[in-house]
């Protein structure tokens, strides 16, 4: 049974005649768009914006790495719906390390990775062997389950209520900009980590293994090792991303890491586009910045975002990064 | 704790929300037999079943032996709009049709917050008459949910094993590639099969809505535990899904009313991953490559 | 020649049916065996059951001297042990370059920390992995359509395509499945005179078909199978004379009519 191939995705878009001309090309234009996008993010602080606007940058580089590492999971084949609770996992992990055992920032963004790559390491092997509908649906209950331990385990994780007052880490990370340039500094190393891999001969192996697992096996390559190494990796960043958030927000309950957070961040990496790192991170921006214009509709915005989810996959499956090169295709023929 | 009262308050109730189960995962897996689409969308049918039963029903106050079949045919009149806008585009593309659904599913709840408010409403029970049979104590209007959909489902078991349509159905989803050679996926095939899933989880939604609670997010639950059902029974499997629905109803009406609902969703949702982990096609389902 | 692969007693049954059904037969090693069968004979299931895809119920698979049986695929890849499938797979959306890429993991692969810090060690093996799809290429004459993507490829260069990435995996031995189902004539001798020059270079084949004359025309040894057992075994013109596998192929009028 084939889970999610590029090739039945993309069946409708006509690909070049020589499949890998210009990837370098392609990946120096990659590269330039990334560069200028730090470059805004790193001068962000300095352009006299409203502190309000400095918290959504944070919100979307914490958004960012939950993304990008889902985009790991997806780029093999498999669509996680507990991705958010992964993430949840790690914020709980970090904030009782500060909270209830006194440990230090560094040591407890430590547990923010393990905690969920630990639990990733357990299950791993077990969902990954299974087939793409059965995995989304295992993920989804295996969510719901871990939901309701943070609502049950009471003493533990102060139920549905959550941890208030969680304290700063550090004096100085009082200060807006302070916070946001540590959190830029987390999502450059968690992204480019992810791209660092998937640019390797790991990605490489990835995308063999999505495209046909069985062709992939039958070649030598180990793949359900590979593919847990990757999910607990992958679980592993999502938990900083819940790391730091918590410290950012400073309360966690169990809502804030439910099925409509990790609904959100699939969302995110299917409308960007699936089979490219670019995708979650222009997901990311789109749907973290496009609800700031619909503040107070909130139920508005979601019905958006299912309208957004249906029109990719029926009719978009590369999303709009496959959009954009589309486009650019047709533009460079147009004008030559 | 164990007095025959309450355990045929239990039994009762296990029977109800069988049925409810039942009637909500047969659509589920018809849909996925038939047209290989996973139905993500599937809670929110059922939940819109429960916003039509409240109006045709606990607003205009038509008598409910009408009330409750006309608002399931509404709201799978209603889905074969959305057959033609969206669902078509994910016939025989599971994986897509997943994806695309849960957007669906997004927009149908959210939408029926807009329109009805995220509060919770109730719609009046038939009969609220409590009938006495020895030790036991039946509620009417559970009894009525029993009966309305062991009517329903007698009529589905007819339909799909004595009517040409219904055969050719059956066929279809069981075996999608022979339907196909045999050229009976047609349209009306389609849009036959739709409108009874959608017609049973909308039912299944309005007796969940008067037994329990109606709010535009009731819908996850019988989406959740439509998923279960055919997990348990196997995907694709009629007769396997009928067995999961009975299963999951009985254990949660016992491990609820014994141990608390939680304790209830785990032990279900546990046994559930087990079983996709050593057994993924289900107990009665069978593997798919061999 | 000595026993390269051995097959004893293997056994399959899916739901009562005996797919496969004590099976037993051997490869020798440098020779090209021909296993055939009618159609549902068993042929695609015991070739699974050979190579790790699924799991035996009963039986044992001796490779190299050393016991495999349920092995996994990629561990048995390892060993030497490589199969390509019935039909075609190949990555139809990547390059014919990048497919046999992918075939050369076994050699290429440096461990995760290597590949990722892409280390002196990950660019050599890098280097010569290149090196090694470049030979595959040019050995199968697919050097000139190397940049084209797969999926656009005529069928039989997909088959031979398909070849490759297996060869790419370095294997001492080969299994093939079905290699020229679906083929012209012409494009059928082009992946004969392909199998024969695998050969040249060592490599001990089997090749699964239902093509008598294809296998005939090719093959040291033929086994037949039928039912999921072997019905007959031998050189080519051993078994095309066996009344039973003529009867089992053509049916029993034909048997009688082929008896004349």
């Amino acid at each position: 049974m084939k889970t999610i191939t590029a090739d039945n995705m993309a069946a409708s878009q006509k690909q070049p005649h020589k499949a890998d001309e210009g990837s370098t090309r392609q990946l120096r234009i990659k590269l330039v768009l990334g560069l200028g996008l730090l470059a805004i993010f790193i001068i962000l602080p300095f352009l006299g914006l409203s502190g309000f606007t400095l918290s959504l940058a944070t919100t979307i580089l914490i958004t960012g790495i939950a993304t990008t590492s889902l985009h790991m999971i997806i780029r093999m084949g498999h669509v996680s719906l507990a991705h958010g609770v992964f993430m949840g996992l790690g914020a709980y992990a970090a904030v009782l390390s500060v909270v209830k055992f006194g440990l230090p920032f560094p040591i407890a963004m430590i547990f923010a990775f393990l905690a969920p790559a630990a639990l990733a390491l357990v299950i791993g092997p077990m969902l990954l062997r299974l087939s793409g509908k059965y995995f989304v649906l295992v993920t989804f209950l295996l969510g719901e389950i871990i939901r309701l331990v943070f609502v049950n385990w009471q003493s533990f994780t102060g139920g549905s209520n959550g941890i208030f007052g969680i304290p700063l880490p550090y004096e100085g990370l009082a200060d807006p900009v302070a916070f946001y340039y540590m959190t830029l500094i987390a999502a450059l190393l968690c992204i480019g980590f992810v791209a660092r891999m998937l640019q390797s001969d790991i990605g490489r192996i990835i995308d063999t293994i999505r495209e046909d697992s069985r062709l992939a096996e039958c070649a030598g390559i180990p793949v359900l090792r590979m593919k847990v190494t990757v999910f607990v990796i992958a679980c592993g960043l999502a938990g900083i991303a819940g790391g730091i958030s918590g410290f950012f927000i400073r309360y966690i309950d169990p809502t804030s890491f439910s099925i409509v957070q990790s609904l959100n961040f699939v969302v995110m990496n299917i409308v960007g586009g699936m089979f490219q790192l670019a995708g979650p991170i222009v997901g990311t921006l789109f749907f973290v910045i496009l609800p700031e214009f619909l503040r107070g509709y909130v139920e508005l915005q979601r019905v958006i975002f299912g309208v957004c989810l249906i029109v990719v996959m029926a009719f978009l499956p590369t999303g709009i990064v496959g959009l954009a090169a589309y486009i650019r295709h047709q533009l460079s023929r147009w004008f030559k | 704790m164990f007095s025959p009262a309450v355990l045929g308050q239990v039994l009762i109730n296990g029977i109800s929300l069988s049925a409810i189960y039942i009637l909500v995962s047969l659509g589920f897996t018809l849909l996925f037999g038939i047209m290989r689409v996973v139905n993500f969308a599937h809670g929110a049918m059922a939940m819109l079943g429960g916003y039509a039963l409240y109006y045709i029903y606990g607003e205009a106050n038509l008598p409910y032996l009408i009330a409750m079949p006309l608002a399931a045919a509404s709201v799978a009149a209603l889905a074969l709009v959305l057959e033609r806008l969206v669902y078509r585009w994910f016939y025989q593309k599971m994986f897509q049709s997943m994806i695309g659904l849960l957007g669906l599913d997004m927009a149908l709840v959210y939408s029926a917050v807009i329109i009805w408010g995220p509060h919770e409403r109730s719609i009046p029970s038939p009969i609220d008459t409590v009938y006495r049979l020895g030790p036991l104590f039946l509620s009417g209007s559970k009894l009525v949910v029993i009966g309305l959909a062991a009517v329903t489902l007698a009529a589905f078991y007819l339909f799909t094993h004595f009517t040409k349509y219904g055969l050719a159905m059956r066929a279809a989803a069981q075996d999608v590639e022979t339907a196909e050679v045999q050229g009976i996926n047609t349209d009306r095939i389609y849009m036959l099969a739709f409108f009874i899933a959608i017609f049973m989880a909308a039912m299944a939604g309005g007796f969940f809505a008067q037994n329990y609670i109606l709010s535009p997010f009731m819908g996850e639950r019988q989406l959740m535990m439509a998923f279960i059902a055919v997990i348990l029974g196997g995907m694709g499997s009629i007769p396997g899904v009928a067995l999961g629905g009975l299963i999951l109803g009985m254990a949660e009406s016992i491990l609820g009313t014994y141990f608390g609902s939680t304790t209830s969703v785990f032990v279900t949702f546990g046994a559930v991953i087990v079983l996709l982990i050593v057994r993924p096609w289900g107990l009665l389902g069978i593997p798919e490559n061999r | 020649m000595s026993d390269f692969l051995t097959v004893d007693g293997l056994s399959r049954h899916f739901g009562g049916v005996k797919a496969v059904n004590d099976l037993s037969f051997t490869v020798k090693e440098g020779e090209i065996l021909g296993v055939i069968g009618p159609n549902g004979a068993g042929k695609t299931t015991s070739i699974n059951l050979v190579s790790g895809v699924a799991k035996p119920d009963q039986g044992k698979v001796v490779f190299a001297g050393g016991a495999v049986t349920g092995k996994a695929p990629h561990l048995l890849a390892r060993m030497g042990l490589v199969r390509t499938f019935q039909a075609t797979t190949v990555f139809p959306e990547r390059s014919v370059h990048e497919n046999v890429l992918r075939g050369t993991y076994l050699s290429r692969y440096p461990g995760f920390f290597a590949a990722f810090f892409n280390t002196p060690r990950a660019r050599k093996l890098a280097a010569e992995s290149e090196a090694l799809a470049h030979e595959v290429l040019e050995w199968l004459g697919l050097e000139t359509v190397a940049w084209d993507p797969a999926g656009s490829l005529p069928y039989g260069y997909q088959k031979t395509l398909n070849m490759a990435i297996a060869l790419a995996a370095k294997p001492r031995l080969i299994m093939l499945d079905e290699p020229v189902a679906g083929l012209s004539a012409e494009e059928t001798d082009h992946v004969r005179d392909t199998i024969l020059k695998v050969r040249d270079r060592g490599i001990t084949v089997a090749v699964v078909d239902h093509n008598m004359r294809f296998i005939s025309g090719l093959c040291d040894r033929v086994v037949v199978i039928n039912q999921g057992s072997r019905l007959a075994e031998g050189t080519p013109k051993e078994v095309l004379s066996n009344p039973a596998v003529v009867e089992a192929y053509l049916g029993k009028s034909h048997a009688a009519a082929y008896g004349q």
